[in-house]
């Protein structure tokens, strides 16, 4: 199922847009599995440079929505996507639009570590390959490992399996490789979940520093997380249907983190962050 | 690998500690202009002054909703939550210090421009206050340093006030039976005692000093334990 | 005083007591479950012995009988019937060699290629994808003189119609171990877990790059172990070939488009020789191809463990 390439080429995004300072603008936003919804009716806007948590109680689509930004859902068989998505105010599902292309400049970081089974170097030079780039790779992984703060830590062993990393320091190998391929955004599915505190922290300092170059969207069930690196926070709930057979995700609020924190406007949300609900 | 983590957090946290203690700055600021109103019985320049204690609330404000934020924000525990909690006292001090000025201020315009019945009781007030603006910069140095030997010292400079300040009730109460002169004293008496005030809002700060070192919050002296 | 002396007594009986019960639950074992585990370790163990002995037997007779006739000329002797002096194997070792290489060449893209589709591109849940897969389990289990038949049907005859050469062998004996290849190739691609696929699509490449560049050389060691096995089966065949032409008596060096003939079917001819030295040259064919045959199983068990991917 073949679609034409669409004429988006990376950078085009950074200096202007349809709608300046928007990233993702959703709209009404639906995901079917195989005709059961997962997640019905979001509506919010994603900003540039900014970094978006979405947090909610398990089952509630938070990683349903995740991968709609990037067309993930595309390979899950059965995956309907409604309502609008735009990003820098293309519709991101248009006829005109390559999932591929689109992957490009929206890259994702995966919960659990996953390097290739090649070496360091080769790992984060995979995306610049695909793209045909042949010359220049060296600085292009240096670049990219000194971004996610890696390059120290690795820079005497390019040539090494990248499975010899510590987890953290694996993670940290998959946002260099997703920055090697130079997006406009970054997509991170419970990057630390897997992770032990200190990695933890150094990824959250590096979200923070990254910001200032990608938007950046993460889902997270730890809540202090949320707090501590987001700036826009939305929470998510399980809606239950009258005969409590069906199940999906509802956005109950989305506002500052500051404000999530100390003075939701919604009740569900001040029992939700304050641990009372699960 | 002992690398630096949460610096950011810890940044923030340490502007916010600059921002509330550089409240101390403006609290000497305007007890400088408070006691030269004093000393100059000078309406204008109390009026000044009180205009000018709304960048003190401002800060106070801005402080306080900071640190609330932090701490929904980045969780802090052990010294990092004791030093939020002192902060948010400290700054309650520093605003408090400023209303204090304010007060002596607001008094001025009713003891006239005349010179005043007792110099002697203006000069203590006007010795009180320096005593005072000391306390702050002696407070605010030993909340930097995490001096507590400083800040208990704190007590010693502030039993000078409260010496100065039993002198200008004495004084007071010789000041005749002349009904303008008794006026005149009872609002010094009042100015001299907002002053005192300013002096234990310092010691205040040096019980959180103590807090934020040793997690123990001990009242060093007030009304209660005389002997500290 | 009593009272007391007979309450300390019982106390310390008690706590005694206490302690020889938990002593004696943690050691016991009922002396019914620790025969019975001996006696099944025992039957395991002769298991084993049984499936070594015999093992042992083939190797020990292979030898045995060989050893008067086993000398290098056996490697590059033509084959006689006359004179098993100087009779050999060396057409059949040529011919063996040119078929295997004949079936890694026609096996190792098809067989790649099937078990690429099935695993990357079908859609599992159509019905006829699932014919497909229920097939080809079944085309490993089928005798091989079927495929004899088969290669002589359409191969050799039929719209191949190439006659009886070594390249119709070949032929029929990579569609012999085809499964096999295919099914290692399926299981080599299954492995490689989709967080890799997932990764790789993520940062923008296609399903064929991915493909390429992910899956396929991950599962290098898979595939690989799999052609290795699928060739010593073929290597070890005699039916199939009888039918389409391997002649047991060449002396000249075969080629492709030439009469051929192979390992197998030579020892079978010596072996029904009536002289005894026809025998022993038989059993020295057999230690050939069982030395061949072990290098190659025991390269793909080296090959698997020292490149298999721990994910």
């Amino acid at each position: 199922m073949e679609r034409p390439a669409v004429t988006v080429r990376p950078g085009e995004f950074r200096n202007g847009s349809a709608e300046r300072g928007k990233v993702f603008e959703l709209r009404d936003v639906g995901v079917d599995y195989g005709g059961v919804p997962a997640v019905k009716e979001i509506s919010m806007d994603v900003h540039r440079n900014q970094v978006t948590a979405l947090i909610g109680p398990s089952g509630c689509g938070k990683s349903t929505l995740l991968r709609c930004l990037n067309r993930m859902n595309d390979l899950i068989p059965g995956a309907v996507v409604h309502g609008s998505l735009r990003y820098h105010g293309e519709d991101l599902y248009g006829p005109s639009v390559d999932p591929v292309q689109a992957r490009k400049l929206i890259g994702m970081v995966f919960q659990k570590p996953n390097p290739f089974p090649k070496s360091i170097f080769d790992n984060v030079a995979f995306g610049p390959r695909v793209q045909g780039r042949k010359k220049g790779l060296e600085g292009i992984v240096e670049a990219a490992l000194r971004r996610a703060a890696l390059w120290d830590e690795v820079k005497d062993r390019l040539g090494d399996n990248a499975f010899g990393l510590s987890g953290g320091q694996q993670q940290r190998l998959c946002i260099a490789r997703c920055i090697a391929v130079e997006p406009d955004t970054i997509l991170m599915d419970e990057p630390c979940s897997a992770l032990d505190p200190i990695s933890t922290n150094k990824i959250e300092d590096l979200m923070v520093e990254l910001k200032e170059e990608f938007s950046i969207v993460i889902v997270t069930h730890n809540l202090q997380q949320a707090a501590r690196v987001s700036d826009r926070t939305a929470f998510l709930m399980v809606e239950l249907d009258a005969d409590e057979d069906n199940r999906w995700g509802r956005l109950v609020e989305y506002d500052e983190t500051e404000k999530i924190f100390t003075n939701p406007a919604d009740r569900r949300t001040e029992d939700y962050v304050s641990g009372k609900v699960g | 690998m002992a690398e630096a983590t949460r610096v950011h957090y810890q940044e923030e946290l340490a502007a916010l500690e600059a921002s509330a203690l550089g409240g101390l700055d403006l609290v000497g600021a305007a007890l400088t202009g408070t006691l030269e109103a004093v000393a100059g019985q000078d309406i204008a320049r109390a009026e000044a002054v009180i205009a000018d204690d709304d960048r003190i609330d401002g800060r106070y404000l801005e402080v306080h909703q900071s640190l609330i934020a932090l701490l929904a924000k980045q969780s802090p525990v052990a010294t990092d939550l004791r030093l939020i909690s002192a902060l948010l006292h400290v700054i309650k001090c520093v605003e408090r210090m400023g209303d204090q000025c304010v007060n002596v201020c607001k008094l001025i315009p009713l003891t006239g421009s005349e010179p005043p019945a007792d110099a002697r009781m203006v000069e203590r007030i006007v010795a009180m206050g320096e005593q005072a603006r000391v306390l702050s910069e002696e407070a605010k140095r030993a909340f930097e340093r995490r001096d507590v030997e400083m800040a208990r010292d704190l007590v010693r400079l502030d039993d000078v006030v409260d010496d100065l300040n039993r002198e200008c009730f004495r004084l007071a109460l010789e000041i005749g039976d002349d009904a303008e002169r008794r006026e005149w004293a009872m609002t010094m008496l009042l100015a001299a005692r907002a002053i005192e005030r300013i002096g234990d809002n310092a010691v205040d700060i040096g019980e959180q000093v103590a807090f934020v070192v040793t997690g123990l919050f001990k009242e060093f002296e007030d009304a209660s334990h005389p002997e500290g | 005083m009593e009272a007391g002396g007979v309450a300390s007594e019982r106390a310390r009986l008690a706590s005694a007591g206490a302690r020889a019960t938990v002593a004696a639950a943690l050691g016991r074992q009922p002396r019914r479950d620790v025969a019975l585990n001996a006696g099944f370790a025992a039957l395991l163990l002769l298991a084993v012995l049984i499936a070594l002995a015999g093992l042992a037997a083939l190797l020990v007779q292979a030898f045995v009988k060989a050893a008067p006739s086993l000398s290098p000329d056996l490697l590059t002797s033509m084959p006689s019937r006359i004179n098993p002096e100087e009779a050999g194997f060396r057409p059949a070792i040529l011919g063996s060699l040119q078929l295997i290489a004949g079936v890694m060449l026609f096996v190792v893209p098809v067989g790649v290629g099937a078990a690429v589709y099935l695993e990357e591109y079908a859609d599992k849940s159509k019905w006829w994808n699932r014919l497909v897969e229920v097939n080809i389990q079944n085309l490993a289990a089928v005798p091989s003189i079927i495929y004899g038949i088969l290669g002589l049907a359409f191969i050799a005859r039929g719209p191949l119609d190439l006659g009886f050469v070594a390249l119709t062998g070949s032929l029929t004996l990579a569609l012999l171990v085809l499964p096999i290849v295919i099914i290692a190739g399926r299981e080599a691609i299954r492995a490689v877990p989709a967080s890799i696929r997932q990764g790789s699509l993520a940062l923008g490449a296609t399903r064929w790059q991915t493909i390429r560049r992910q899956v396929l050389p991950a599962a290098v060691p898979g595939i690989a172990t799999g052609v290795i096995l699928a060739v010593s089966r073929a290597l070890g065949e005699a039916a199939p070939l009888l039918l389409v032409g391997a002649t047991v008596f060449i002396t000249f060096d075969p080629t492709p488009f030439s009469e051929f003939s192979a390992l197998p079917v030579q020892i079978f001819n010596y072996a029904v020789q009536p002289q005894e030295e026809f025998k022993a040259l038989a059993a020295a064919g057999i230690v050939v191809m069982l030395v061949v045959l072990l290098a190659m199983n025991s390269f793909a068990i080296w090959l698997r463990n020292r490149y298999e991917q721990r994910w």
